[in-house]
């Protein structure tokens, strides 16, 4: 009875009171991902003293500016690269079926799992002087004296693409396994020879999983640390390890700040025009 | 026809070379951790396992390895928890905000890191839990929940919503059609995405660097120093060790997420992009 | 009456599932509004106890919006639903005591068969012997005996269609909601299963609200039907009521076939008989009826017509000529154009003595005058 009349006379609704389930995951975001990026942004205006100071000091004159336009750049690179490499990867891994296919699978998602600090290590392995590039460069006889490459760009595009190469396939598979096989089929039967077929139905229908995979694959560059602070060096000095050596080591905490509030502003910015790109229903969000 | 083969042993090649680079760097750590020189040298010379009697007789690498199991585990109970919760009103809640919500809870997948753990650093000094276990399971849980809520998510989308409605409709009020059908349901996704939790905070650098410190930090972390100070094949051993560790939850993962067909492709994929905050 | 306690579950002491008495059901002024738009326009509804009642209409009519209110998954926005008396609109589905069977069956693949029919009388908290006495009788009635310990997945479409029934039946709930419960079976099985039902119905004695998009299975399985059109009931009856006497056109075209001839002119000939000029051009007879107004419509089913060689003496006579012949299982279809490119269709039986016109013969189409039906236009 009690509770007939706590109900009223109001409908029954499934959906009542299901809010209610994003109150804890709601608030423990709020108080540690949501509140602790607004003190970033806030800490960036406020410190030392009321002001854009530490945005003139990023924009001005100095190392600043170039090591954010370093980072948009490398991201950039190592996007386009993964691309190139995934694009034909991505479309074996699609075709196969069975063993192949699983096997396939493995090999992408094992250096997925493998610890970045690990990869990093293995890079710097086959970097170093005394390491094995430059043992096949010499044997091969193609350079006469050991290369310095560790720090370097090369060390560091190369470990980037290596980390991101996997979020460039998956999302590309996803797609090209989407791809109703009929369709190319149907272009065949109506006459269009291979490269038209792939040009104006393959590739027009893996679109979807080709943004996908920029977006993510650019995003997560930009935050690159490990690789960069690993092999690339002061003369390839990507965003998130200025704003590291900056607060952990240099102590200068409003730089940092300022530092990190525009890499969040330009991160922010593109997750919003990936969310729009993919109309919420992203094949990395699964939906 | 003689091009279209060329054509394809080309493809083949170019195919193999993939993935021999994409293997590289995690196998070529593994021979040199048996290494008996000193120095990192490939191929390694002669055989001996120093390197790991060395290991096992560090206390540095042993309380890490250990700080390592005492954050991620609690991190991960967390984020199986919120996660799972969050998942279920924003799958079953015919919420208005539906789509910015789930653009809100993932976001923490998105962002480097390092912004969330110089912003962490402050709100966990006021809170006193800067460098102890708490303000790092607390780090941990951020970035374990949206894989947690990506997987959940796709579990919950995977089966028919009539169940709920079938388990309601035979007498079992909310909490127990959950208990007794939802959750039976998608155990394997909660599972998984607990794994997937536990696999990132176990591989996470950013925030150790912030939040702990030499009592509470974790291996990626001391290898880290290490790595900065000297190579040496005890770093190989450890890598190795952590590398097994991680297979071992692959294969966790491949055997939870069978006949889950969401599960490779997204969940890979967002197990992933927290790990790679490279 | 309205105390809530009537819809507690009484578990039966014999243990068995006696004939439970169906309960009755009513809607008062239910209506369903989504924003703007309106779902359910509002309803009134009577089903009485024991009856069986389809629910039917073309998709997005409405009647999965009605079932699911009577479920408790979608709130009414206004309205009273009534189960034996009591207002059940604030009740969650949980404690409505109904059993419902899902067109996707919903069997928990996580369970047996018969810890699925089991389920209901775990969550009554019945005692086990009483929940095993009860499946047992249960796998009986649907004719599954020695399969309670399949997973759902090993059974056949028809077999897990029974083990939903089952489940939903097994606690004697007093009204069974039917959401399209063959839409997934093909044709031959559904049809087995629509004597299945029936008989299951009979040996259970709930009042069952059946939904379906299928007007023959409607037909063949319910006591009385309503037959629901864009968020409105357009007609409610015994099946034989619908077809021989629709309320409107669409109700005429939805259950069976029909052909349509709107009304330009009527004038009385010799009386009772009234003279119909359509708008097509064409004369038609018919009886006087009361309902029978301006912009009324006439619908002659295809089975009522005769093709002849010659006019007679038919109240209704219509010269053709045939433009197509189909045969169908155990009929021939006739397509005759009566003039001004107008199809008429004509449904004959097929015997074995019968002769198949050719297409191209001229031929009159003949019809008693209580054939031609006058359909109010609504």
């Amino acid at each position: 009875m009690a509770e007939r009349e706590a109900a009223g006379r109001r409908p029954w609704s499934l959906h009542h009171g299901n809010a209610v389930l994003l109150l804890p995951p709601g608030l423990f975001l709020l108080a540690f991902f949501f509140w602790p990026l607004l003190r970033v942004a806030l800490r960036s205006v406020t410190e030392p003293a009321l002001g854009l100071e530490n945005y003139a000091r990023v924009f001005g004159p100095g190392p600043y500016v170039r090591v954010l336009w370093q980072t948009v750049e490398t991201a950039g690179f190592v996007t386009v690269l993964c691309l190139l490499l995934a694009y034909p990867l991505a479309y074996a891994v699609s075709r196969a079926e069975g063993t192949r296919l699983r096997l396939m699978m493995i090999f992408v998602l094992i250096p997925l799992w493998t610890s970045v600090v690990i990869r990093s290590y293995g890079w710097m392995i086959v970097f170093q002087r005394q390491g094995v590039l430059n043992d096949v460069l010499l044997s091969l006889g193609l350079t006469g004296t050991r290369l310095t490459l560790l720090p370097g760009s090369l060390a560091v595009h190369a470990g980037m693409v290596h980390i991101m190469l996997p979020f460039m396939i998956l999302p590309l598979v996803a797609s090209m396994r989407g791809i109703d096989h009929s369709l190319l089929r149907a272009a065949d039967v109506l006459g269009a020879p291979p490269y038209r077929r792939f040009l104006e139905v393959f590739l027009p229908l893996s679109l979807p999983g080709v943004s996908a995979g920029v977006a993510l694959v650019f995003m997560t560059s930009l935050g690159f640390f490990i690789t960069p602070a690993l092999l690339g060096g002061p003369q390839l000095m990507m965003a998130a390890v200025l704003i590291e050596e900056k607060a952990n080591i240099e102590l200068d905490w409003p730089l940092a700040s300022a530092l990190a509030t525009t890499l969040l502003l330009i991160t922010t910015a593109l997750y919003l025009v990936y969310l729009r790109l993919t109309r919420g229903r992203a094949p990395l969000l699964g939906r | 026809m003689a091009p279209l083969r060329l054509s394809r042993w080309t493809f083949g090649l170019f195919v193999v070379l993939c993935f021999a680079y994409l293997l590289l760097p995690s196998l070529i750590v593994v021979p040199m951790s048996f290494s008996s020189q000193s120095y990192l040298s490939f191929p390694p010379t002669g055989f001996s396992v120093r390197w790991y009697e060395g290991l096992a007789g560090n206390a540095a690498w042993r309380t890490a390895a250990a700080n390592s199991f005492l954050i991620g585990i609690p991190a991960a109970a967390i984020a199986v928890a919120l996660g799972t919760l969050a998942a279920l009103a924003v799958e079953r809640g015919a919420l208005r905000w539906a789509t910015i919500g789930v653009a809100l809870i993932v976001a923490p997948m998105m962002l480097p890191h390092v912004i969330l753990a110089i912003g962490l650093y402050p709100v966990l000094l006021d809170l006193g839990l800067l460098h102890g276990y708490v303000g790092a399971v607390i780090g941990h849980a951020v970035i374990g929940l949206p894989l947690v809520f990506v997987s959940v998510s796709a579990a919950l989308r995977n089966y028919d919503p009539a169940l709920e409605l079938a388990a309601m409709t035979c007498g079992a009020d909310r909490i127990r059609s959950f208990f007794h059908v939802t959750l039976p349901m998608i155990r394997m996704g909660v599972l998984g995405g607990g794994i997937l939790a536990f696999a990132t905070s176990f591989d996470e650098l950013m925030l150790s660097l912030f939040l702990t410190n030499t009592g509470t930090r974790t291996l990626p972390r001391l290898i880290w120093e290490q790595l900065n100070d000297f190579l040496t094949p005890t770093i190989a051993a450890v890598a190795t060790l952590i590398f097994a560790f991680s297979l071992l939850l692959l294969g966790a993962l491949a055997v939870f997420g069978r006949g889950q067909r969401a599960m490779p492709a997204s969940l890979a994929l967002a197990t992933a992009e927290t790990a790679a905050h490279g | 009456m309205a105390d809530p306690r009537t819809l507690e579950i009484v578990p039966d002491p014999r243990g068995a599932v006696a004939p439970a008495s169906g309960a009755a059901l009513r809607l008062e002024a239910v209506e369903k509004t989504y924003g703007g738009f309106k779902a359910l326009a509002r309803t009134d509804l009577e089903v009485r106890p024991g009856e069986f009642f389809g629910l039917i209409g073309p998709s997005g009519s409405g009647k999965s919006t009605l079932l699911g209110m009577i479920a408790g998954f979608v709130p009414p926005s206004s309205g009273r639903i009534l189960l034996n008396g009591t207002d059940i609109v604030s009740l969650p589905p949980y404690r409505r005591n109904l059993g419902m069977v899902f067109q996707s069956y919903a069997l928990f693949p996580h369970m047996t068969v018969a810890e699925n029919i089991a389920f209901p009388l775990r969550m009554r908290k019945l005692s086990r012997d009483e929940i095993e006495a009860r499946v047992h009788r249960m796998l009986d009635v649907v004719r599954l005996s020695g399969l309670g310990g399949r997973a759902p997945a090993q059974l056949s479409g028809g077999q897990q269609q029974r083990v939903a029934l089952a489940r939903a039946a097994s606690y004697d709930p007093s009204l069974l909601l039917m959401d399209e419960p063959l839409g997934a079976l093909d044709k031959n099985l559904r049809e087995e299963m629509q004597y299945e039902i029936k008989r299951f119905h009979r040996e259970i004695g709930a009042t069952v609200l059946y939904v379906t998009h299928d007007q023959d299975e409607a037909a063949t399985m319910s006591d009385r039907i309503a037959i629901l059109n864009q968020g409105r009931i357009a007609q409610i009856g015994r099946p034989r009521e619908l077809y021989e006497a629709p309320a409107s056109a669409f109700v005429a075209s939805f259950l069976g076939e029909a052909n349509l001839f709107e009304v330009a002119a009527v004038s009385q000939s010799s009386p009772p008989r009234l003279r119909v000029e359509t708008k097509d051009g064409l004369t038609l007879s018919a009886n006087q009826a009361p309902r029978f107004e301006a912009g009324a419509v006439i619908c002659v089913r295809p089975e009522a017509i005769q093709i002849a060689k010659s006019a007679g003496a038919a109240a209704n006579a219509l010269a053709g000529r045939i433009v197509d012949v189909v045969y169908t299982a155990g009929s021939l279809r006739y397509r005759v154009e009566v003039g001004g490119g107008r199809i008429v269709l004509v449904r004959r039986p097929l015997q074995r003595q019968s002769t198949v016109m050719d297409v191209g013969s001229e031929v009159y189409l003949t019809w008693d005058v209580a054939d031609t039906i006058l359909v109010p236009n609504s």
